[in-house]
């Protein structure tokens, strides 16, 4: 027999409450890596390589404030720019309200020079842009609701008083978000009466060399006008349109120390209740000549043990599950891809052994102060 | 024959509250090796206490006790705890072996502190099961075991370091009239033919019959000391 041999068999002598230490160790350590994946698809938003080089042209007070469409021509003039689309929200819901996806009315000209990794079939590209009704919808969204290219759709938008009669004319795939459905921005300011507005302009610049020239000249252009403009990457953007939700992190940051501190309760009882009903063995131990340090480490080692088989359980299982199921149907595009990256895993590894450890401490510190004599009265 | 335990003007005071209660009180003795001494008195009487001491599992509050002429008093609580390690083999009177291990693995736990390898631990564990006459039941856990038995394999673990002294608190009080008559045999042999020095605590003067000195004391003090010429 082993010093491990030991440690197992004592670990194993309650197979109950062993079993059910381990799955609330395990169900808070997923609740807790759900959160992490969570927190990081929210605040650190994919981005493709291309992703660098578009700007996003907003109003300076906030995302839903629109801006003149004129401002389109002078952007489209400054140094450094390659291509530049409108960008506005529709907010549309496709038959029913739970039927929501993301629906932009953009330049059907420049579109696809600015979001170049997309890809989608040229011939599909020129019929979208000769016909004023015509949209691209993302595979995605193709799938969701079984559309075919040549289905005619209705939206009815949530936020504007309008509700596009559109036929699907191509299909695109690729990029950070296939469910997008694009649709020319000529034919939403027809439907809402010359509206003249636009919810953003986004470009794409020449170089990286370019980026903070562009972002300079468009927004000195507009100073003082009557639509002041905030231009900055699309990196910028997706994380200000995030902070929209409010104090996620601390929101989130709260639940998980609650969480955690609810695990470290947990372990820690069953600890005190797997000391405390070994006592006399303990004390036998110290007559036999195990040493305060040795039971100490006998202590730390089956805490250890245990929370570890827990995080390996709860970490491993939030891996599997979300590297197996279709998160973006889940959540109805909510989350896009939900990874629970190698960091947040061994985050949730370390955080388990911290647990195991730091529940022990005050059992393990008891049984070393018991008296030897104390610990042989103790009754079985 | 040389004494292995000095026990000089030894004291032990207890205190509950403000009540001071003397468990021991100026005993003195020595214990010569190779000798099977028995404890006796009445309930109170300190003898477990002494037995105790003389384990290094409880301290004196005044005088010394000597074992080969280390005053366990001295060492700190790691010393003691490797001390007792290698001199001294303790039986319970309820046995106290691990319920989750086997007879053989009970056995072997004071061997994981030594140097001994996994086969040099295996070889005298064995002869320990051996000696006690349990070598067919080493794999066997402590609940499918009888009490004798079980007392049997806490004989095995109290020898298997080969310690200088064999401590046994009332080895018999558990155990029935047959078990208990084996258990006294057996530490009668080992003793008699292993040449270990035994000290029982006892209030049964059956077995007390086994030793062959008997020293009776009572309110903490040593009353009699007593030759036992034939078992």
């Amino acid at each position: 027999m082993t010093a491990a041999g030991f440690i197992v068999r004592n670990a194993l002598r309650n197979k109950r409450r062993l079993s059910l230490t381990i799955l609330s160790v395990a169900l808070s350590l997923f609740l807790f890596v759900t959160l992490q994946t969570a927190l990081r698809e929210l605040t650190e938003p994919q981005t493709s390589a291309d992703a660098a080089l578009r700007l996003i042209t907003r109003h300076r007070l906030s995302v839903a404030t629109v801006l003149p469409q004129k401002y389109l021509n002078r952007i489209r003039q400054v140094p450094g720019v390659v291509a530049v689309s409108q960008f506005t929200w529709l907010g549309g819901i496709y038959q029913d309200e739970k039927n929501f996806f993301p629906q932009f009315a953009v330049d059907a000209d420049t579109i696809f020079r600015v979001m170049t990794e997309i890809s989608v079939d040229p011939l599909q590209v020129a019929a979208f842009a000769k016909e004023r009704t015509a949209c691209i919808v993302g595979i995605k969204t193709m799938e969701r609701f079984g559309w075919k290219v040549g289905d005619r759709i209705t939206l009815l938008s949530q936020i504007w008083n309008c509700s596009p009669e559109l036929v699907i004319r191509g299909v695109y795939s690729g990029g950070i978000d296939e469910s997008n459905l694009f649709f020319h921005h000529d034919y939403f300011d027809e439907l809402m009466d010359g509206f003249g507005k636009t919810g953003a302009f986004w470009m794409r610049v020449r170089d990286e060399a370019s980026v903070q020239p562009v972002i300079d000249a468009i927004d000195s252009s507009f100073r003082n006008s009557e639509a002041e403009t905030k231009t900055e990457t699309e990196r910028a953007f997706q994380l200000g349109f995030v902070s929209m939700f409010g104090n996620i992190q601390m929101l989130i940051g709260s639940i998980s120390t609650v969480i955690v501190f609810t695990m470290l309760l947990v372990t820690a009882s069953t600890m005190s209740m797997a000391i405390r009903e070994r006592m006399r063995e303990i004390a036998v131990l110290k007559v036999i000549g195990f040493n305060g340090r040795e039971i100490f480490g006998l202590i730390l080692a089956e805490s250890f043990g245990l929370a570890v088989v827990g995080g390996i359980l709860g970490c491993g299982g939030a891996r599997l599950l979300y590297g197996s199921v279709d998160i973006y149907s889940l959540t109805q595009g909510f989350f896009t891809k939900f990874e629970v990256t190698p960091h947040i895993f061994v985050s949730g590894l370390l955080l388990a052994g911290a647990l195991g450890v730091f529940s022990c401490l005050a059992p393990a510190w008891a049984s070393i102060r018991m008296s030897v004599l104390d610990g042989l009265r103790e009754v079985d | 024959m040389q004494p292995i335990v000095q026990i000089r003007n030894l004291c032990r005071v207890y205190r509950q509250g403000e009540i001071e209660v003397a468990a021991l009180n100026n005993v003195s003795l020595d214990i010569v090796e190779g000798g099977f001494t028995a404890l006796m008195g009445p309930s109170g009487s300190g003898k477990s206490t002494l037995l105790h001491i003389i384990a290094g599992i409880d301290r004196p509050t005044n005088g010394s006790c000597a074992v080969r002429g280390v005053n366990v008093a001295e060492l700190s609580e790691t010393e003691l705890a490797e001390w007792r390690n290698s001199q001294i083999g303790f039986i319970f009177q309820t046995f106290n072996l691990i319920p989750v291990l086997s007879a053989f693995e009970n056995v072997e736990m004071p061997l994981l502190l030594t140097s001994l390898s996994g086969a040099e631990r295996r070889a005298h564990v064995e002869a320990a099961l051996e000696l006690v006459g349990l070598q067919d039941r080493m794999h066997h856990l402590p609940r499918q075991l009888s009490g004798g038995q079980e007392q049997r394999v806490a004989i095995a673990r109290a020898l298997v370091t080969d310690p200088t002294l064999i401590v046994a608190d009332e080895p018999t009080g558990n155990l029935d009239a047959r078990a208990a008559m084996d258990v006294l045999e057996l530490l009668t042999v080992l003793n008699r033919d292993a040449g270990k020095t035994i000290i029982m605590v006892t209030h049964d003067p059956r077995a007390a019959g086994y030793a062959r000195r008997v020293l009776h004391l009572e309110k903490g003090e040593l009353l009699r000391d007593e030759e036992i010429k034939s078992v």
